[in-house]
Order: C-alpha cells, then structure tokens, then sequence
C-alpha cells in the first residue's frame, strides 16, 4: 500500500522577470508502508525542498503529493496544521524540543494538542519510551540529557500519536559517532518492530546505510536509486560508490547545515 | 558606513523594542514640557492670573514626581536593553571591537534615541499646549483663554533637562558594557533556563503579610491609622513581592500536577511557558502592580474626596437654599414668597420646601471649650416629616416626653458631646424658660434643614411638649429655618445667584447655596483631577511599556519556539490562544494585584471618611481595565503579528 506518493514535483523560485531557479524539477517518489527510505545529494540539489514540501509546509510549483490518500494541497491552513499533527511525524537536525517543558511532556505534545485521553496518553508514552530506551529520562529537562538522547526523544514524539509516515531532516547532524549510531539504530528498530514508514534526508552515509532503500537527486531531479540487500556493510561501500559517481560537495558530511 | 551610521541602524534594527520606551519617554517630555510652558508663561508668572496660583504650584510638584519618575524609568529601561543585547556585544568583541569603541556605539544610539524623544515630546507638547491651555481656562472659569505662548525658558528647561538626564543615566549604563567576557555573552541567550523552584516558607510569608496588611487596612480607622499607615504599606509590598518571586511558581506548579488540566490541549504550552515567565518577569511584575496600586490609589483617593465633600456638602446643606430667621414673621433674611416668586419666573421647578419652626435653647456639653452650647428645639414629628423627604437615611426618632434626642451635623463625630441618659438643664428662649431633659441619644450627621447660627445643632422632643414650650415663646423669638430643595439642582446655579443677590449683606451669614459650595470643590477638584491625570497617564504608559519590553525581548526565542510547533501540528489558532492567555496573564494579573490593594486602601479611606470609598473608586478602577485592556490588545496583536509573519514563508 502506497502511503506517499509524489508526481512530477517542480519548485521554481523567483518571480517574473528576475532570474528563475529551478530547484526541484519533475521528481516522481512512491513509498510504500513500512519501507525506510534515504534521499541523498549534495548541497544545493534539493533534498531540504523536496522534503518541506512533503511536510506541506512549502508547496510545489506543479506536480500532486497524495498522503495517506489525501492530496494535502486542498487543505486549508488549520486543516494543514490538524493534518501535520495527525499524519506526518517530524524528526529536525536540531531536535527541536521545547525548553520549558520536560522530556515526557515533549514527548507527549502532539497527544495533549489533540485531547487524548490522559490514560491513553500514559499507555502510549510507556510504549515509545520502551521503544526508544529513554524510560529513565523521561522527568528530566532538555538541558540535562545527551544530544543522542534529546533525538530518541524527539523520535518518540514523532512518532507516539502513530503517524502515517516519520520525515527526517537529517536527524544526526548535530551528533557525534556514538550518538548518531544509537539514534540510528533506534529508527531501525522503530521500522522492524512497530512498522513505522520513514523518510530520511540525509549527507551521512552512515545513516543512510542504515534505509532499506536510497533515492540520489542532483540539481532538483532524480539521479539514481539502489536499494539494500542483507548486509549493511556492503550497502555502506554501495552508496559510497553512488556518490562518488554522483559527484558534487559532500566534504561537509555531517557537519552544520540548517 | 561610519561609526555613527552603524549605531543609528542598530536602532532601526531593534525598533520593536524600543518603541514602547521610546514613547513613554516622549510622552514624559511632553507632559513636562506642556507643565512648564504653563508655568513659565508670563501672565501666570506675572500672576495676571489670579485662579492659576494654586495650580502653578501644583504644577512644579509634578514636574518634580515626572523628573524622578524618569531617572528611574529610564534608568531601568536602558540597562534592560543592554542586557537584551549581550550576544550582540559578544559578536562584535569577536570580530575585534573594543570596549572603547563599544561604549561610543552605546552613546550614539543612546544620544540619536534620546534627541529624538526631546524632540518628538517638544514638538507634541508645542502641539497640544493650545488645547491644554484651553481646558485649563476652562476648567479655571476665565473669560478669556489663556493665551498660546511658549516661554524660552519653558523649551531651554525641558530640552537641556532632559538631555542632561538623558546623559547621565546614559554613563551610567555605559559601566555595563564590556565587562563580561566573550564567550559568556555569546552563550548568554543559550544558557538553558533551569525550572524555577519556590520556598514554601516565602510563600508562607507573602500570605501572612498580604493578610496582616488587608486585615489592618480594612480596620483602619481614626485612633489607629497613623500607627498602622507605614506598616501597611510596607506589609503589602513585601506580600507582593513574595507573591509574583514564590507564590506564583506555586501555583503553577500546582496546575502542573493537576494532569487533567494540564494534558489537555495548549493549555500544556501556555503553563510551561508561564512558569519560566514568571521566573524572569516577577520582579517586573510586582513592580508594575505596586505602580498599579499607586496610580490606582492616587486617583481613587482624589475621586473619593471630590464625592465625598459632595456628600457632605448634601448633608451640611441638605435643601439647595437653606437660611435660617430669628421670628416667625420679620424676614430679616429673606421672604419665602420671593424665592417662590423667582423660582417661578425662572421655571426652576422646586422638589419639596421646608419650614422648621423652633426655639432655641442652652444645653450643658462635654469636651469641648464651652460649657454650654446651643440649639433648637424641634419636634419629632417635623424631625421625620422632614427626614424622610431627604431620602438619605435620616432616622425616625421616637421621643418620650421629659427626653429627647441631641442631632449634630458631622457624621464623622462619633463621641458623645452631651451627657447621654442623664436629666439635663436646659434653658429655652435665653433662659426664660427651664427644663430638664434626659438625652437618649445623639445623632451625627443628622440634619433635615440648613443648620446655620441657632440651628447648628437640635434637641428633638415630644410633639406634645414642643407644643407647650412654643406656646410660651413669643412668635418674634421663634427661630425659623427654610429649605427649598430644587429640581436639577446642579444645574440651577443662576436662580440661585439671584436668589442669594436679595439677601442683604449683613445677613449674610444666615444663607447658604449649595450651588455655590458644589461649583467651588467641583472646579478645584476638576483642576486637580486634570493635572494628576496626565501624571497618571504617564505612570500607566511607563508600567505597561515594561511588559511590552519584556515581551518582545522574549519574541525571538518564543518565535523559534512556536515555528518548530507549528511544523509539527499546533494550528494557528491554537498558537494565538496561547499566545493570548501569556500575554493576558501577564498583563492583567498585576492590574488585577493593584486593584485588590487598592480595594483594601480604599476601604481604609471610607473608614477614615465614613462613606463608602470602595465602591466609589469602582470607576476609576473600571477606567483603568479599559485601559489596561487597550494596551493588552494592542501588545497582542503586534505580537502575534510578528510571531506569525515567519510561518508564512
């Protein structure tokens, strides 16, 4: 069953008369339930627009995105918003998590925003928590935990209201190795166990070996796709290999970029 | 780009927040500048003005309450500023500024910012002092308006007074700059801000102070409240004080356990946010309501006194006309058939007249200098008649013969001032007659008709021994008082000229216009009212342009914060119902503090005053809300605007 499906997606920048910036051009994307998929490129080939207008909060030029069966360009704003909420999990670079309020509560949001039942919350947040290994750091403020345990965390509030897909943006940017290994690990875990649909951005090829598929853009079009046999060292070497063919700036690897 | 250009733009840049400050302090300047072209403008300094005297003075203490007002407001602001500004400052370190140099870009932007708001407050003033001076004529009854004239010394005052001011405070804060270090600036925005915690003894203490301040407040009265003043104020501030740094964490603390309150919808967001506010802003907060307080109480107290000596006007002068005559039928004073004659002509329609027929009499007193006194003696039955018309709670008195009741017109006298119970020599008609009364109560604030000479006070009797003393007291002997009470009185005030005009002078004293008294204490009351209020206006801008500081201080933080949450689902409308209640919170809980201090301090007046202070001052507490409201909507809307504008890209 096709859970996101994307067709002929064009994003052009600029206005009449001034110089036009074509930085998405003609993608096509079809993912299904329970895969994992990776889109990588290099800087400037329009990973980050392709996915905030598959997080409907940047529209495309022309082309038709289909959610869950719903065509989100239809929405108004609030129902945009209810529709986020429901449907779509997000997982930031910079974890996003709100200070004011403490891990549990972070985690809950999305639940307390749609009125659900404080049991039903409860239920919901032991399961994640479980999931996710952070049970003991639920009562704990943002600023007393790890960097890697800020993003499990904010995994488990993309995914505790149990949304039809989780969207990345790369989500170990701001890691170190270690860190970065355990959130990864976290999300697989998250896509073996529960079945949870995930679309990924990535630089780090270390992440990405851990899709079960990857999706190469360059200059805003589609560029290559391979997909993951059974050993996750060998798919590592692949999509090296990718993108050494793919060319473009990948020095920055995991280094800052919003 | 120069120096100079990139501190001017670091002020464009950060006009949102300058704004408020910015225009409390132009509205000082001008409020200043509008005061001292009054008082230095050559008529009133000339004293061609008689009326103005007073007022000029009044004038000269509020230009000093503005000028200290604004050392500390500006003071205050300044530095939050710069303290607003330290990853600014740690960037600009960075790139090889020094503290020098930094300390000059302060001084520019401070110098730009300040001549401006001299200018602007100057060129307002200049605006408005016309219509100033116009009201003030008014108000001051002149037949010619007081003319537009702006005296040097009134610009030289204002535009080096407050440029010196300016200055110094600017110095002052210059101390501030470039004493941290680098990296502690660069950092100093991101530091995590770790939950407020509360002292359950604090708030113990807030408690008991706000309750020991309002327990003495509300029992305050004569005996007591110059030992109770200070130690009430000093209570309730110190509750307060408690109240925003402890209880409030308190509180929410408290919300925060409650899960059904909690976990439900935004109200998640807007607690955990307030919590953190509160942390930062109670110092802020229990400023502004002790401002509230002041400004509250201030106004309340000079709107009570003007009632208030309505009221007792009411009750010295209970008929619009009242004049007392000695002899049933000289009139010495006035005829009644001529004030009937002029009301008629003038078709001022008369509520009720009022004809009290008595003899007078010596009564022996305690605690005062003399040992007798004297009075009238009424009946009861003319007592009630009377009393009831007034419609202003005047008892029935019932009198058995042999006793009587002993009426003086100061409500605020509560002593007795004769022997109660006891039988009592009286001398009626200058001692050609003698009795013996037993008094069985005195009445304060009792009177039915204008208790003038004779009548001041009254000893009411048994009508049946009424009738018998009268009996042996000649009709020319007889005192009469006469009331006319007026329809529209307020309005009647030429009538009541006229009528006072045929009064001949030496009887003077004899006549009383309630009209008269009335337009006197409205119009210094008015004037009062008038210069105060601008001084209150300037409190209130000065106190909300605080909050409106802290607010879009926060605005950064709080945009990235709503951004993120908007991406991940809260609807717009969710944003903007937690934006409001933070914000509704945060201005109207201290107007809400204020105005319950200012209930209490206002009950202590009414004790001081006995009338009812508290419900009088209700309008100017009702003024203040609406106020308060305004710029709450105001706060909001330019708030949310900038918190939404960023969603849209």
């Amino acid at each position: 069953m096709s859970v996101l499906k994307a067709q002929g997606l064009t994003k052009v920048y600029g206005s009449k008369g001034k110089m036009l910036y074509r930085a998405l051009s003609d993608i096509d994307l079809d993912i299904q339930k329970g895969e994992f998929v990776g889109v990588m490129g290099p800087s400037g080939s329009g990973k980050t627009t392709l996915l905030n207008i598959l997080a409907t909060i940047d529209k495309a030029t022309s082309g038709k995105v289909e959610i869950g069966g719903v065509d989100p360009a239809v929405l108004d704003d609030r129902k945009l918003a209810l529709f986020r909420r429901r449907e779509l999990g997000f997982i930031f670079q910079d974890f996003n998590l709100l200070d004011t309020l403490s891990i549990k509560e972070n985690i809950i949001l999305p639940l307390v925003l749609d009125n659900t039942s404080i049991k039903e919350i409860e239920k919901r947040l032991r399961q994640s928590a479980d999931l996710l290994g952070i049970g003991a750091i639920l009562d704990k403020r943002t600023y007393e935990v790890s960097g890697g345990q800020k993003q499990r965390a904010a995994i488990a509030r993309a995914m505790i209201h149990q949304p039809a897909i989780l969207l990345a943006d790369e989500l170990t940017g701001n890691l170190d190795s270690k860190a970065a290994k355990d959130v990864m690990d976290s999300l697989k875990d998250l896509n073996e166990q529960v079945g949870a649909t995930i679309m990924m951005v990535t630089h780090d090829p270390f992440a990405a070996s851990y899709c079960k598929r990857i999706v190469f853009i360059k200059d805003g079009a589609f560029f290559s796709e391979i997909r993951r046999g059974t050993n996750r060292q060998a798919f590592f070497q692949q999509i090296l290999d990718s993108l050494s063919v793919l060319g473009g700036n990948f020095d920055e690897l995991s280094t800052s970029r919003n | 780009m120069n120096f100079r250009q990139v501190a001017i733009k670091n002020v464009r840049g950060n006009w949102h927040q300058y704004v408020a400050y910015f225009l409390s302090s132009v509205f000082s300047v001008m409020i200043f500048f509008i005061y001292a072209a009054f008082i230095f403008h050559p008529d009133v300094e000339q004293g061609h003005i008689h009326a103005a005297k007073g007022v000029r003075s009044g004038m000269m203490f509020c230009e000093y309450i503005i000028v200290i007002f604004s050392f500390f407001f500006i003071l205050y602001s300044m530095s939050a500023f710069l303290k607003s500004r330290k990853k600014e400052f740690g960037l600009l370190s960075l790139f090889g500024m020094t503290k020098g140099q930094m300390r000059r870009m302060v001084l520019y932007e401070n110098v730009a910012t300040s001549l401006l708001a001299i200018g602007a407050g100057i060129g307002l003033g200049a605006l408005f002092a016309k219509l100033f001076f116009m009201a003030l004529s008014n108000l001051l009854d002149m037949e010619n308006p007081i003319r537009f004239f702006i005296a040097g010394k009134a610009l030289l005052l204002t535009a080096v007074g407050f440029f010196a001011l300016f200055l110094i405070i600017t110095l002052f804060t210059l101390f501030q700059v470039g004493r941290s270090q680098i990296i502690d600036l660069l950092k100093a925005s991101k530091k995590p801000k770790s939950p407020p915690l509360a002292s359950f003894w604090l708030v113990l203490l807030s408690v008991c102070c706000l309750g020991a301040g309002y327990y003495m407040a509300y029992t305050m009265n004569m005996m007591n409240a110059i030992v109770y003043m200070l130690p009430v104020v000093a209570l309730v501030v110190i509750g307060t004080f408690f109240l925003f740094t402890q209880a409030s964490i308190i509180i929410f603390r408290w919300l925060q356990r409650r899960k059904a309150v909690y976990y439900k919808q935004t109200n998640l967001m807007t607690i955990s946010q307030l919590v953190f506010k509160m942390k930062d802003n109670a110092r802020i907060l229990f400023t502004v309501s002790v401002m509230s307080a002041v400004i509250l109480t201030a106004s309340g107290t000079f709107y009570v006194f003007f009632l208030s000596s309505k009221e007792q006007q009411m009750d010295l002068v209970p008929q619009t006309i009242g004049y007392y005559e000695k002899g049933l039928n000289t009139h010495a004073v006035l005829d009644p058939e001529k004030v009937r004659d002029i009301l008629k002509q003038d078709g001022v329609g008369l509520d009720y007249e009022v004809k009290l027929v008595g003899a007078s009499a010596k009564l022996p007193v305690i605690g005062r200098s003399t040992k007798t006194t004297a009075a009238m003696i009424v009946s009861e039955d003319a007592y009630n008649e009377y009393g009831q018309k007034l419609h202003r709670n005047r008892p029935t008195l019932k009198v058995d013969p042999g006793h009587a009741v002993y009426v003086i017109p100061y409500k605020e006298v509560t002593q007795p001032l004769t022997e109660i119970g006891k039988p009592l020599h009286v001398g009626v008609d200058d001692g050609r007659m003698e009795l013996s009364l037993t008094i069985d109560r005195q009445v304060s604030g009792g009177t039915v008709a204008y208790p003038g000479g004779v009548a001041h006070e009254l000893l009411v009797v048994d009508t049946a021994q009424y009738e018998e003393i009268m009996l042996t007291v000649p009709d020319d002997n007889k005192t009469v008082v006469y009331g006319f009470e007026l329809n529209h009185w307020t309005s009647a005030g030429k009538t009541a000229a006229k009528i006072e005009a045929l009064v001949p002078p030496d009887q003077q004293t004899a006549f009383d216009n309630r009209i008269a008294l009335y337009a006197a204490t409205k119009q210094s009351m008015a004037l009062t009212l008038f210069i105060g209020l601008f001084i209150s206006i300037l409190f209130f801008i000065a106190s909300g342009s605080m909050i409106y500081f802290k607010l879009f201080t926060e605005l950064e933080e709080d945009r990235d914060q709503f951004r993120s949450l908007n991406r991940i689902g809260m609807t717009l409308n969710e944003i903007r119902r937690t934006v409001t209640t933070q914000i509704a919170i945060i201005f109207f809980v201290p107007c809400f503090v204020g105005i319950v201090h200012t209930m209490f301090a206002m009950k202590a007046l009414g004790n001081l005053l006995s009338t009812s202070a508290m419900q009088y001052s209700l309008v100017v507490v009702g003024i203040y809300i609406v106020m308060q409201s305004l710029y709450f909507l105001v706060a909001r809307r330019s708030y949310l605007s900038k918190i939404t504008r960023s969603f849209t890209s």
